[in-house]
């Protein structure tokens, strides 16, 4: 007995820094806890597919002549411009991808924590509300950057390199921009998606559900509406032809639907502004009775 | 000297329901028993101490600073809440480091930190395992160790001995023990009061949202004077002491233990039949065994103010 009392106190006489990114161990944690859950990496690595093939159409379009029975009749379409950029990035199964990654990687963020009575253990050590939400965002981003930014970096390097010329670069070179802008408010709406979901709910499993479902029933409510009112401006219902707007829109590209982008940009900023408010009114240190 | 913790006319309700009502203490550096049944109040002082809840009306102050607000104020505070709060994913080490990277600790420091709180609890050989994995006492114990890991100069304990096995106990308790010796302000709460009562003497009793009384234990039961002392004396032939009382008007009642082995009185002036006890046994030549008062504890002073 005598030796626990020998280890009980120690005094350290450091010099205690100011965390410099208080929501970077949030993150972290976030980030760990998605790759501790069954079938995610095979998941995550899943959505780096889209990346590789379009990386292969690159090739191809740049060595047609190597490919040259394969590629018959097709050279037009893989013919590499920056509006193949924007089918890559806003093709419905990419999405799809993200989505089902976010299911895994970010329905628990906050949903755990309010099930596992976390909130009050953040919250009673140095760390702000925007610290706690921005360290459950940077989880989201990190997931959707590594798999829209990265490979699309990546991708316009390569189509340089396999090129040998600074041509493409040089003819449109606000495409790294759109690059970067597209996956910023990508990762920036799925964010704010997943996070609102995840704080209406004790039940991880249940947000799961959420957030597939909402994203696939907002698709099929479009497809349902677009008979009987025959209008385009339906396609503001659903998240994914909203994406594609905005998509096409950041890409200079010709928008999908007929209907202004500023609506598009709308809808999304709506979703986040709602889980902006849900946030706040949501995340508090304790369980308030009522 | 400024008290470590002050609250001024603290108050905090949940809607309709009252949390807490017009609490005005100052707590010393020391164990400070926070004692009262369920839904008494506890765990809200509790958060409102950690900065946790915003008070409806009233301040708490540490080391004379509003703690609403002022996170930087929480690097000096330690929080070990009742319920469970853990990813079951994760393994101890991992829920520990994460935490004390959220004070801006170096690396190294973190990993130091961690290896030190658990071998305080006595978890090192367990850290790897995943707190899914990991019994309620070492869920308590490593519950703990997140509190004190940071060194912090206050610790706020929310029924820390909950679902303990009493050597879980007994250790817990002496860890506590060991904090206050090191300077520590500490606040344990607990609706058990033999679990007190071994920590400290010094006690704040808090019962609807309201501090019924605060401070020594003895001191308190003292302060009561609605009910009388109870005194046990077991001696030798306790009805020839019980014979020598008889004229002694401040005595109220007297009756007989088990086996007539020992004398119980009660009375308001428990000074005087002391020194008047003193003069009987010597004079009477009776031999006595033991004196003790009943209902100088925790449960009977509580009993007192909130029973009855």
């Amino acid at each position: 007995m005598a030796t626990v009392r020998e280890k009980g106190y120690y005094h350290w006489d450091g010099q205690l820094a100011e965390a410099r990114f208080p929501w970077w161990p949030i993150t972290r944690t976030g980030i760990l806890l998605a790759f501790k859950k069954k079938g995610f990496r095979f998941l995550f690595a899943g959505a780096f597919l889209p990346s590789v093939v379009f990386l292969a159409i690159i090739y191809i379009s740049e060595h047609l002549g190597d490919f040259k029975l394969w590629a018959r009749g097709s050279e037009k379409f893989i013919t590499i411009t920056p509006g193949s950029f924007k089918i890559f990035f806003t093709n419905p199964g990419f999405l799809f991808l993200m989505i089902a990654m976010l299911v895994f990687a970010g329905s628990g963020l906050i949903a755990d924590d309010l099930r596992h009575n976390s909130l009050q253990i953040y919250f009673s050590r140095p760390l702000k509300k925007t610290d706690y939400v921005l360290g459950k965002m940077a989880v989201i981003f990190f997931f959707i950057l590594i798999v829209t930014l990265v490979p699309g970096l990546l991708v316009l390097v390569f189509k340089l390199i396999f090129d040998g010329s600074f041509k493409f670069f040089l003819d449109c070179p606000w495409l790294v921009l759109s690059i970067i802008g597209y996956s910023v408010m990508l990762a920036v709406f799925f964010a704010f998606y997943t996070l609102l979901l995840s704080a209406l709910s004790k039940n991880s499993r249940y947000v799961m559900i959420l957030v597939f479902m909402i994203y696939l029933f907002s698709d099929i409510l479009y497809g349902m509406l677009q008979g009987p009112f025959r209008t385009p401006y339906v396609c503001l219902f659903s998240i994914r032809a909203n994406i594609e707007q905005m998509g096409a829109f950041v890409f200079a590209q010709k928008l999908p639907y007929a209907v202004p982008v500023v609506f598009s940009f709308l809808v999304l900023g709506g979703v986040c502004g709602l889980s902006a408010l849900v946030l706040h009114r949501k995340i508090r240190g304790v369980e308030v009775v009522r | 000297m400024t008290a470590v913790i002050q609250t001024k006319n603290l108050s905090k309700w949940y809607g309709n329901v009252l949390g807490l009502s017009d609490v005005s203490l100052e707590i010393d550096k020391g164990i400070t028993g926070l004692l009262g049944p369920n839904g008494a109040g506890k765990s809200t002082f509790m958060k409102l101490v950690t900065g946790q809840l915003r008070p409806n009306i009233g301040r708490v102050l540490i080391g004379g600073r509003d703690v609403w607000n002022n996170f930087h104020l929480f690097r000096g505070i330690g929080f070990c809440p009742e319920q469970d709060a853990f990813y079951e994913d994760v393994t101890g080490w991992e829920f520990l480091t994460g935490l004390l990277r959220l004070y801006g600790f170096p690396a190294k420091e973190v990993t130091e930190r961690a290896v030190r709180a658990l071998d305080i609890v006595e978890l090192s050989k367990d850290k790897d395992r995943k707190v899914r994995s990991y019994s309620r006492g070492m869920r308590q114990r490593v519950k703990f160790a997140q509190a004190v890991a940071h060194d912090p100069e206050i610790i706020i304990l929310d029924e820390p001995l909950s679902g303990l096995d009493p050597l879980g106990k007994r250790r817990l308790i002496r860890l506590i023990k060991d904090f206050q010796s090191a300077g520590k302000t500490i606040i344990v709460s607990s609706h058990v009061l033999p679990e007190i009562e071994a920590m400290t003497s010094r006690v704040i009793m808090i019962h609807q949202g309201k501090i019924l009384a605060q401070g020594d234990i003895h001191s308190i039961r003292d302060l009561i004077e609605t009910y009388p002392h109870m005194i046990s004396i077991r001696c030798s032939d306790a009805r020839a002491l019980a014979a020598r009382f008889v004229p002694d008007k401040s005595i109220l009642k007297m009756s007989f233990g088990p086996e007539g082995r020992s004398l119980v009185v009660e009375t308001h002036q428990r000074d005087a039949f002391f020194s008047r006890l003193q003069t009987a046994v010597v004079e009477g030549g009776i031999e006595v065994e033991e004196i003790s008062s009943p209902d100088d504890n925790l449960q009977a002073v509580f009993d007192y103010l909130v029973v009855k």
